[in-house]
């Protein structure tokens, strides 16, 4: 048996991937019991591998290994400070979990004035282009423009601090609000491309990786039997649903 | 309900098949053409990795895990792959638990296929779990003082790739492939104090807002979503392999037209139904 598995391993986890992948997607149709089967599966897979590369590449490594083995007492302090964010779950003790939730909101706070500084003042910088100049061609001219009017108008919709009354003010924060809306339009359609690009992943393993094992596997009678076995079993599940009258819920969004 | 109303009204189900049957046709095909049109961003990103020098590493972080494997890693392929063709040593970092291991099996398998050895031209560092601003920082300081073993559990300072890194002197650029807005981190805490250049591989939602970036010269390169990747392929010569990339280009832009077919038919059902006389209370003269 233990042979069997080593030299099936492949073919054992493409269908394993096939199968959740058919799972996962069902919820599409419907919602369904073998949807939410899998994704619990697929939740605790996660949970326990994650847990187990944590322990073998981060913990043991880099705590356990140093603290026993090496005589780095010190890193026992870790586990203390790390421990006491699960004092939130005490409602006596809850406040040693605001200390460490403390340190580390004022680290964060600290943290973001080194980020503006590093991330968004070069960016100011870069923003000041020139538009005439010797070194500067048409079309970077006209680049520059296009930037400045759509900057200026952009920041024109976003002044708040005194009421739109001006017509110039008005017709800039008008034409504000339309780049945005293009801006946004754009990021949509990089989340739609994105999205896809998710699917078509998943439909490539079952075209070019899955398919052709099945056509492997079909010249088995045993499989034969066994995907005759399921077909008909979903076609008597069909059947039941339409003679229940059972209304399928399709999913939202 | 007349044939326009229908039009509005199509079972999404059907839509949701209808999209897998014209995105399965081009991967069933795989078909080898690339992309013949690449990008400034993707074009400035393969120049500066050919510009590392040989006696400096380069730094690829992965921040994917399997939700975005189909992004992320025809990305981290086409980048393993170049940087090994150029010799050029190259260390993986991974934020993932699960990418740990995937980024891990891709790069040994291109590695083996181009005869490469792990240890000598490439190590990977294993999962790291952060906080990543803490690390990045440390690792522009001392190289070998964040990272003492690789996921093996081997000293870096015995691995000959690494053995002579010390800091970021020693570091020619970094790639952070990511789902997320961790680029940031790497700005402002190694990229911008140790002006070391950074090429940025998103997944298409995240591309949008990395411009700015691009604009400023904070990033000095892109490739964005599986479309970045296969034009990397193009730069590096893989313009006429069967590759998963240029098949996924191909899927991607079938589902775009046919995406804004039903979008455009759509919108013709939603202003022929209301110009329809039942609508307007009339009665059909048909």
């Amino acid at each position: 048996m233990s042979e069997w598995l080593v030299t099936n391993t492949k073919t054992i986890a493409l269908w394993c991937g096939a199968i959740a992948t058919f799972a996962i997607y069902s919820v599409l149709y419907a919602e369904n019991r073998f949807y939410r089967l899998f994704e619990h599966i697929f939740i605790g897979l996660s949970a326990g591998f994650g847990v187990y590369v944590t322990w073998s590449q981060v913990l043991e490594p880099k705590w356990w290994q140093p603290m026993v083995h090496k005589g780095q007492w010190q890193w026992v302090f870790a586990a203390v400070l790390g421990s006491m964010f699960y004092f939130m779950y005490s409602k006596r003790h809850a406040w040693i979990s605001r200390v460490i939730f403390g340190l580390f909101m004022g680290l964060s706070a600290g943290l973001m004035f080194r980020d503006f500084y590093e991330i968004y003042f070069p960016q100011m910088g870069a923003s000041m282009k020139p538009i005439f100049g010797n070194s500067v061609g048409y079309w970077q001219s006209v680049n520059a423009i296009v930037f400045y009017v759509i900057l200026i108008s952009s920041m024109a919709y976003f002044f708040f601090s005194f009421e739109h009354e001006n017509p110039i003010v008005q017709k800039t924060a008008a034409a504000g609000r339309w780049f945005l809306m293009i801006g946004f339009g754009a990021i949509f359609g990089a989340t739609v491309m994105g999205r896809m690009t998710l699917f078509i992943g998943r439909l490539n393993f079952l075209v070019n990786d899955w398919w052709p094992s099945v056509q492997t596997a079909w010249r088995s009678r045993v499989f034969q039997a066994i995907v005759l076995s399921v077909a008909i079993a979903l076609v008597i599940q069909a059947f039941r649903v339409l003679l229940a009258g059972r209304k399928m819920t399709p999913p939202s969004g | 309900m007349n044939v326009f109303e229908k039009l509005q009204t199509i079972d999404r189900r059907i839509l949701y098949l209808l999209i897998a049957v014209v995105i399965a046709v081009p991967l069933l095909q795989r078909p080898s053409r690339h992309p013949r049109i690449v990008f400034s961003e993707v074009q400035n990103a393969y120049q500066t990795l050919r510009k590392v020098p040989k006696d400096k590493i380069v730094i690829v972080s992965c921040v994917w895990g399997p939700g975005t494997r189909a992004e992320n890693e025809p990305q981290t392929r086409a980048i393993v792959r170049h940087l090994l063709r150029e010799g050029t040593r190259f260390v993986i970092l991974s934020w993932d638990q699960l990418g740990s291991q995937l980024t891990y099996e891709d790069a040994s398998e291109i590695s083996k296929e181009l005869g490469k050895r792990y240890g000598t031209d490439w190590v990977h560092l294993g999962y790291n779990p952060g906080p990543m601003y803490a690390i990045i920082r440390g690792l522009g300081k001392s190289f070998q003082g964040v990272f003492k073993v690789d996921r093996f559990g081997k000293k870096l300072k015995y691995i000959p790739a690494t053995r002579d890194v010390r800091d970021y002197r020693d570091i020619g650029a970094v790639v952070e492939i990511t789902p997320s807005g961790t680029v940031s981190s790497w700005i402002a805490y190694f990229n911008q104090p140790f002006n070391i250049p950074l090429v940025f591989c998103p997944t298409a939602v995240m591309s949008a807002e990395a411009y700015p970036y691009l604009d400023s010269g904070q990033l000095d390169g892109m490739l964005n979503g599986v479309i970045g990747a296969a034009q990397y392929e193009t730069l590096i010569g893989m313009e006429n392999e069967r590759t998963y990339a240029a098949a996924a280009s191909w899927a991607l832009s079938c589902a775009h037209i046919f995406i804004l077919l039903l979008i455009v038919l759509g919108n013709l059902g939603y202003a022929l139904s209301k110009r329809s006389p039942q609508r307007r209370g009339g009665k059909s003269i048909v």
